[in-house]
């Protein structure tokens, strides 16, 4: 089932994130990590992984919390967000793993 | 006794000049000032012309008038205060008029217009007369409401982010029934796009009545978003012959769960668009602007209204999303053009710019933004030029570019999904857009045979005409 942003491309390598993570890092925007189990295509909120990196940590930094997320919940799919503080809002959100 | 002297006031005619040509006149914050491409007929001074368009745009009339005595006509007149040549253009000046703000009611587009682009245009000293820029000072925009919802809100609602959204108009334009109507949208947004829409001409015929089309068309929006876990929607046509027709219609859409309705703002009018803007506020629905009849003002470079004036007074009076043109597909629109004209929906302070036909700076002062909608003659081959200047928060809609697919409808939608999701991602990674493009494209198509045929359809398809409403090459501010 598709989900929204990238879900329509042969699904994202290590590498893939790894560039995606650090272009949205680079644009100085605020990286999140939410993750949920069968969640409907309607939920507005999945569960919250700690919270928004808000000291804006390194790309490596936050490709190690989305495994930790993962490690920690290995029947969750887990997205990756992108806050704009100027914008007050998301700008960035794709699933960076599917459930496994 | 005599009761009708000779001379009781300074009755006559004066040139226009001696009043309202004001060269080095300081616009006051509060003023609304406007740049017209003014062409004067042979013999008449270009200030005399410059000060006619500010006298009849304003206080004045083609005599002295009694009832003048009795205002303080240096409050209200316009002032004409600075005119500049046109490169190229012997005949032609830029004449730049401020209006003090008491001139116009608040949060009243339909005023402005009556006032600024009325008689003055049908003046006979003046051969064409085109309105170029205009800028709407804080204390006049904040009596406006602006967009109904805003990008953000927009996005935030369909949960879609980081990229710009896909629609297609259902074609063909006209002679469809309902049920088959509500078919050609299942099969785009089960395909993989985020929206639908009505074509501006379809409004409610003998062919396919309103309410037959609404209720096919949501059986097919919701049916698409279950199958797919994805937030889909069809701009719904709510114009309408009349206001309570018009308001019907909307709260039909409301009642079976459509996110988003479209209306045309030109051809139904002002007053008409801005009630339907304010209901939109109030209901949380998404308003899609349609601009047929535009052309008719702001093709021509001599005479009319550039759209750039047409698209500010939009996101003043309200709407979610407007199309603007493609530059590379089969509508007209210069590129730089239309660039200035998406930074005037989409941000909030907009610097004067002359290469892009900006003549004055904007302030929105935090009125919400609009989505600009590149439509018409677009296809596969169009996504990485138009993902490149227009960035994500755009529509990119491919009509034919969907339904004309060898393979129908779902499989056009998939490929325009594909090539749209791989131009972004190959940008994130720092890829070019404009140097690479096709070689992004070639690679994904590796891994969707959708895309592959797509491509392939559309390989030899170009829109290359001279564009008729070009910047000049360069003008000084």
């Amino acid at each position: 089932m598709p989900s929204e942003t990238f879900s329509y491309l042969p699904a994202l390598s290590a590498a893939d994130v790894r560039a995606q993570v650090q272009h949205l890092t680079e644009a100085g925007l605020i990286a999140g990590i939410e993750y949920a189990i069968d969640p409907s295509p309607r939920d507005s909120y999945w569960k919250l992984w700690k919270l928004p990196f808000v000291a804006r940590p390194s790309a490596d930094a936050v490709l190690a919390e989305i495994d930790q997320c993962a490690a920690a919940n290995p029947a969750a799919e887990i997205k990756l967000v992108g806050y704009d503080s100027v914008r007050q809002g998301q700008v960035v959100s794709f699933v960076v793993r599917h459930a496994g | 006794m005599d009761t009708h002297p000779a001379h009781m006031f300074d009755a006559g005619v004066r040139s226009y000049s001696d009043t309202y040509w004001r060269p080095g006149y300081t616009p006051a914050d509060t003023d609304i000032l406007t740049a017209f491409r003014v062409t004067p007929q042979a013999g008449v001074p270009i200030e005399e012309a410059a000060a006619a368009v500010a006298a009849e745009s304003s206080t004045g009339t083609w005599t002295q008038v009694w009832t003048d005595h009795l205002v303080d006509i240096g409050r209200y007149q316009a002032k004409a205060y600075r005119i500049e040549p046109v490169p190229g253009e012997p005949d032609q000046a830029i004449a730049y008029i401020a209006y003090p703000i008491d001139l116009f009611e608040e949060g009243s587009i339909s005023n402005v217009m009556s006032s600024i682009v009325g008689n003055v245009f049908g003046f006979k000293a003046i051969r064409a007369l085109r309105l170029e820029d205009m800028r709407i000072p804080p204390a006049y925009m904040k009596t406006f409401q602006g967009p109904p919802n805003g990008i953000q809100i927009e996005r935030d609602r369909l949960n879609k982010y980081g990229r710009p959204l896909l629609g297609c108009t259902i074609k063909p334009k006209l002679g469809l029934s309902a049920r088959n109507y509500g078919r050609a949208v299942y099969e785009s947004l089960s395909g993989g796009l985020d929206f639908t829409k009505d074509d501006e001409n379809i409004n409610s015929q003998p062919f396919m009545r309103w309410r037959d089309r609404y209720g096919f068309v949501m059986e097919a929006v919701l049916k698409a978003e279950s199958e797919t876990g994805e937030r889909k929607g069809h701009y719904l046509n709510v114009t309408a012959p009349t206001v309570e027709q018009t308001f019907e219609r909307a709260e039909r859409a409301r009642e079976l769960g459509s996110p988003i309705i479209m209306h045309d703002y030109l051809t139904a009018g002002f007053a008409m668009h801005q009630s339907l803007s304010h209901w939109c506020r109030a209901n949380g629905m998404l308003l899609h602007v349609h601009r047929a009849m535009h052309a008719v003002m702001d093709r021509q470079k001599h005479h009319g209204i550039h759209f750039r004036v047409l698209a500010k007074w939009l996101r003043m009076a309200g709407g979610d999303h407007l199309h603007v043109g493609t530059v590379v597909g089969k509508l007209e629109g210069d590129r730089e053009s239309t660039l200035g004209v998406v930074d005037l929906l989409r941000l909030d302070h907009i610097p004067a710019d002359p290469t892009r036909g900006l003549y004055f700076d904007q302030t929105w002062v935090s009125l919400p933004a609009v989505m600009p909608v590149a439509s018409g003659g677009i296809h596969v081959h169009h996504m990485p030029d138009l993902v490149d200047m227009f960035g994500d928060d755009s529509v990119l809609q491919f009509g034919g570019g969907t339904l004309g697919h060898p393979w129908g409808a779902s499989a056009g939608a998939t490929a325009n999904r594909v090539a749209l999701e791989a131009c972004v991602k190959a940008r994130n990674e720092g890829r070019s857009l404009a140097a690479e493009g096709a070689r992004i494209l070639i690679e994904a198509a590796v891994h969707s045979p959708a895309l592959a045929i797509a491509m392939e359809t559309w390989r030899d398809v170009r829109f290359e005409h001279d564009t008729v409403d070009t910047l000049d090459v360069t003008h000084a501010v």
